[in-house]
């Protein structure tokens, strides 16, 4: 066992572990969806020597750290550190959100939503968010805010759909 | 009277909508405001006045005066005159006792005056003292307009929506929309926002258009937040332009409040947006073009307008006289003339607020008597009369004096009296006077009484305007309802992994700093703290700050930061950490395990975590040491098992060695429980054998049932107060302050002081020297009574020390607690005597753990 082994989730059976946004989002409607078990990295050091695999996402935070998003956890937190690296399993630390709708967007965050992603105040925490195709987001944030955040998307939500 | 239909009115007669003002179901039209349709049902008193209950009646019509303030469908203070219409609405008149037109607390405007001058609350009412419930429950009943219902729940939802614009222009009148239209020509990304609905009918391609919308104010970086009813949008705006144009000014003559006396626009928007007849008898008195333009509109709509009054001709006292609080007749330059309407212009005063907001300068334009903007902040432009272009000289008199009351302010019911007063008594600045008068300060936000006050002020100072100058402009702009600037209902609320597994247990949850936790799992706590002492409990504590040091100078970092030596720390062994301040106070505390030679695992707590996270960094990048620090708070969940039966429990889950000598007390390992790697710590808080296991937050709720299923009873943290106290450890925040530092804690034994430096050693050197000033001891209570958490000690009747934690202990079979005492009361043994609902209650010192002193247990 190394010594960050316990950071990490997929060490352990997938039936022992359960997403801090479950109870929120039972019944949500489509086009949300819960990324909180997804592999999350927090990555320190010099930047351009990450190596991504196919389907892997590194999200720049500052020049020296950023966030990969990644299926295979534990491969990558050993490669980025035989690379000289230092990275860190944050998959448990993060929950993650998908969503869909510019103006959903706009009433959880102040930012530009033609910056992203970038990382800043989302629901009044802090959160990083993604752009991807056309006005489909996803946001990770610290997972002990995760049901909050979610309950505060659902309502916004309803909120729309009554506008 | 409504009027034949009218070449661009606003109403659709063809749908009637109805709604209902107290007991009276009324009619109006589509496009209607709520403020029209009472009018065309023959209302003209719509509300009663701030101080004095006078009857008020349609001033503006634009939504700046309060004199249309009601309440509709609960919702209190709404501008009727801007509020449009709505099918079943309901109108209920607000600041009356009675009815609107016959209020019963107008009698202060009878013979209130001696007890309402400027500034009565400062000296009215106080005196004889024993009679002040009684005044105050009458000044609380009487006090402020409109009424919340308490019961009323979430009515309406309320959003915020963050946007952006490259040119947001505010003001849709005609220079506003040149100016959306010319910048829209550039590119995309204009938005035009006005705050009533000027833009209906204009056809401009490329701007987005936002109307009965209200700009809030402007602040740093561009920022405007636009008020849409339920929406309030904050815009990021690459450039400003503000064309807010020009605000009517009242004029200031005894009766000028009398329902029947209106600004042009007003009678203007009456006649031509709701084809409605502002009266039958009409005298317009004006200082400007503007105004006098206004007795052509009333004619047009059939009006009589017998008389004129240019005011830039001089020489013309006002006073208008009225009966049942509408105006009957005016008599002007000596004549006495009959009508139901009076329509008065002091000129245009240029709506500068959102430009002085924003950082421009306000100057007074003596040339034309009105304050106008200047040196422009960059990336806001002015345009239009809000620059004061275009606008005549204002000639009109400062006030004319009389019988009546003049009101310089309509909104707090302050008059040209009340401003003399205030000068006579010494408050002759214009930002004082606005203070002790509250001109100003009302609704309109000085829109309507700045100018008059000043002008007045320079009147009675004998000064000049310039020389007064103006208050300062703050948001927002226009009334907004707090609803709107709450915003949702939702706070953040950090909860652990395990959270709903506690709620289903039946925990009572409780706020311990952002974090939601279980207070205790029953109505007795004293069973959890039994099972801990008896058998087996689990708490938890992922609720704990955790965070990563890594690096080959990680060792290094901590030894400077923390007072402790930590370089010495084997892997795989923890220590007690106590973070200090540079001034030597004590900040936070947790453990320190080394996991390897250039890896430390730190813990902080519950509220800590975000502050320590920031002090390492802070001083890391002040010492530039090879070594990383990672918050993974988050990322753990965190459960403490405890109790004599804890070592078996946790062996039936694991494979791992857990006998005395292969895992000591202090030792952190890596073990596999129930398949969920952890991190275990041997630490004891609550003073009995125990392991701390860490692990993958995803799994919080899976462990917490296997521990629960081995036997294990959860505890909360009442019990775990308990217990800590039992064994006098401290909690820091409750048993220390900002003024603790680890000498008078008892914890001289922590500082390594042959270190070459930490952070605080220099003043917990200074300490060392200093005569000591308290001391944080135990004490014993000599009666079964739970001294309240800061309750006084008593030394020679003299307050001298504090309690900062107590509680019954069945265990040790009595209350216990920590206090901080004076030296010479700190000796164990010592009694002392704590104030207890005005009784003084004997205690005695104690030092060391109440509990298990030598700790056996917990190194069991």
């Amino acid at each position: 066992m190394s010594a960050l082994d316990f950071l990490s989730p997929s060490r352990s059976a997938p039936e022992t572990l359960a997403s801090p946004l479950a109870r929120a989002l039972a019944g949500a409607p489509e086009g949300v969806r819960d990324l909180s078990l997804d592999g999350k990295v927090e990555v320190r050091g010099d930047l351009g020597r990450v190596e991504l695999e196919a389907g892997d996402e590194l999200v720049r935070l500052t020049p020296g750290r950023g966030l990969l998003l990644t299926e295979n956890t534990l491969e990558a937190i050993d490669g980025l550190r035989e690379n000289g690296l230092l990275a860190y399993d944050m998959t448990g630390a993060l929950a993650g959100l998908a969503f869909e709708g510019e103006t959903l967007l706009r009433r959880l965050t102040d930012l530009d939503p033609g910056a992203l992603p970038t990382a800043g105040g989302f629901a009044r925490v802090s959160a990083v968010v993604v752009r991807d195709d056309g006005a489909r987001f996803r946001a990770y944030f610290a997972q002990e805010l995760g049901h909050y955040v979610a309950e505060v998307v659902l309502d916004l939500l309803a909120g729309l759909d009554n506008a | 009277m409504r009027l034949p239909p009218q070449p661009g009115e606003l109403i659709d007669r063809s749908e009637t909508l109805r709604f209902r003002l107290g007991e009276s179901e009324l009619e109006g039209f589509r496009g209607d405001t709520i403020g029209s349709a009472l009018f065309a049902n023959g209302r003209r008193v719509f509300s009663r006045s701030f101080k004095y209950h006078r009857p008020r009646g349609l001033l503006c019509c634009s939504g700046h005066c309060p004199n249309c303030m009601m309440t509709v469908d609960g919702v209190p203070n709404v501008r009727v005159c801007v509020e449009p219409l709505r099918e079943g609405a309901v109108v209920t008149p607000q600041n009356v006792v009675g009815r609107l037109d016959m209020d019963f607390l107008s009698v202060v405007d009878k013979v209130g005056g001696p007890f309402t001058p400027v500034g009565f609350y400062y000296r009215t009412m106080i005196r004889p003292r024993r009679m002040w419930p009684l005044y105050e429950r009458f000044l609380r009943g009487v006090a402020g307009l409109g009424r919340l219902d308490p019961h009323a729940g979430h009515s309406r939802r309320y959003d915020v929506e963050h946007r952006h614009a490259r040119v947001l222009v505010v003001g849709g009148g005609q220079a506003g929309r040149a100016a959306a239209l010319a910048a829209a020509t550039a590119g995309p990304g204009v938005v035009l926002v006005d705050e009533g609905s000027r833009l209906c009918g204009h056809d401009l391609p490329g701007v987005e258009e936002l109307a009965l919308a209200t700009a809030l104010g402007i602040w740093e970086g561009n920022l405007v937040p636009v008020d849409c009813g339920t929406v309030l949008y904050r815009y990021r705006a690459e450039r400003i332009v503000v064309a807010t144009g020009a605000v009517e000014q009242p004029l200031v003559f005894p009766g000028n409040d009398l329902a029947g006396v209106m600004l042009p626009e007003g009678a203007r928007r009456l006649a031509r947006d709701f084809s409605l007849q502002p009266g039958s008898r009409a005298v317009v008195v004006a200082a400007d073009e503007h105004g006098l333009e206004s007795a052509d509109v009333l004619r047009e709509s059939g009006v009589a307008v017998p008389r004129v009054v240019d005011l830039r001709e001089g020489g013309h006292e006002l006073e208008a006289h009225g009966r049942r609080g509408q105006v009957r007749r005016v008599s002007v330059g000596g004549d006495s003339v009959d009508c139901d309407l009076l329509v008065v212009s002091g000129g245009l005063q240029p709506a500068y607020a959102l430009l002085a907001e924003a950082g421009a300068r306000v100057e007074y334009d003596e040339s034309r008597g009105i304050f106008v903007p200047t040196e422009l902040p960059d990336g806001i432009e002015a345009v239009g009369s809000v620059t004061g272009e275009g606008l005549e000289r204002i000639v009109a008199a400062p006030a004319y004096e009389g019988r009546g009351k003049c009101f310089v302010c309509v909104c707090e019911d302050v008059t040209t009296k009340d401003v003399k007063r205030a000068i006579s008594e010494g408050f002759d600045s214009i930002e004082l006077a606005k203070r002790y008068t509250t001109v100003t300060m009302g609704p309109c936000q000085g829109k309507l009484c700045q100018l008059p006050s000043i002008r007045l002020y320079a009147k009675e100072r004998q000064v000049y305007e310039a020389s007064i100058g103006s208050t300062t402009a703050r948001p927002p702009w226009a009334p907004v309802e707090l609803g709107l600037l709450a915003g949702r209902h939702l706070e953040p609320t950090r909860r652990t992994s395990i959270h709903f597994r506690h709620e289903e247990l039946g925990a009572r949850m409780m706020w311990a700093g952002p974090w939601k936790r279980p207070y205790a799992y029953g109505e007795k706590p004293e069973g959890e703290v039994h099972a801990v002492h008896d058998s087996l409990g689990v708490i938890d504590v992922s609720t704990l700050g955790k965070l990563l040091v890594e690096g080959p100078e990680a060792a290094d970092l901590l030894e400077r930061l923390y007072p402790n030596r930590f370089a010495d720390l084997k892997p795989g062994r923890i220590r007690y950490a106590v973070l200090t301040s540079d001034g030597g106070r004590i900040m936070d505390d947790g453990t320190v395990a080394r996991l390897a030679d250039d890896l430390y695992y730190v813990t902080t707590t519950s509220t800590g975590a975000d502050a320590v996270t920031a002090w390492f960094e802070w001083w890391n990048a002040v010492w530039g040491y090879d070594a990383e620090i990672v918050n993974v708070t988050g990322a753990l969940a965190a459960l403490n098992l405890a109790g004599p039966l804890a070592r078996e429990a946790l062996q039936r889950l694991t494979e791992a060695d857990l006998g005395p000598d292969a895992f000591r007390y202090l030792d952190a390992k890596h073990v596999d429980v129930a398949g969920v790697p952890c991190l275990a710590l041997r630490i004891g808080f609550v003073g009995e054998l125990g392991y701390e296991l860490h692990f993958p937050s995803a799994a919080g709720e899976y462990l917490w049932d296997r521990l629960v299923a081995e036997g294990a009873r959860p505890f909360g943290l009442e019990p775990q107060r308990v217990l800590r106290l039992e064994k006098g450890h401290v909690i820091v925040g409750q048993d220390t302050d900002s003024e603790s530092n680890l000498l008078s804690s008892g914890m001289s034994w922590l500082p390594k002081m042959d270190k070459d430096d930490f952070v605080g050693k220099f003043a917990l050197e200074h300490f060392a020297e200093r005569e000591e000033r308290e001391r944080l001891v135990g004490f014993t209570m000599e009666e079964n009574v739970v001294p309240p958490e800061g309750a006084q000690i008593v030394v020679d009747g003299w307050p001298s020390g504090r309690v900062t934690s107590a509680r019954r202990s069945e265990q040790v079979g009595a209350v216990i607690g920590l206090a901080w005492l004076p030296p010479d009361r700190a000796e164990a043994g010592t009694r002392v005597e704590i104030r207890v609902d005005r009784r003084l209650l004997g205690a005695r010192v104690t030092h060391g753990s109440f509990y298990d002193p030598a700790g056996e247990r917990m190194r069991a």
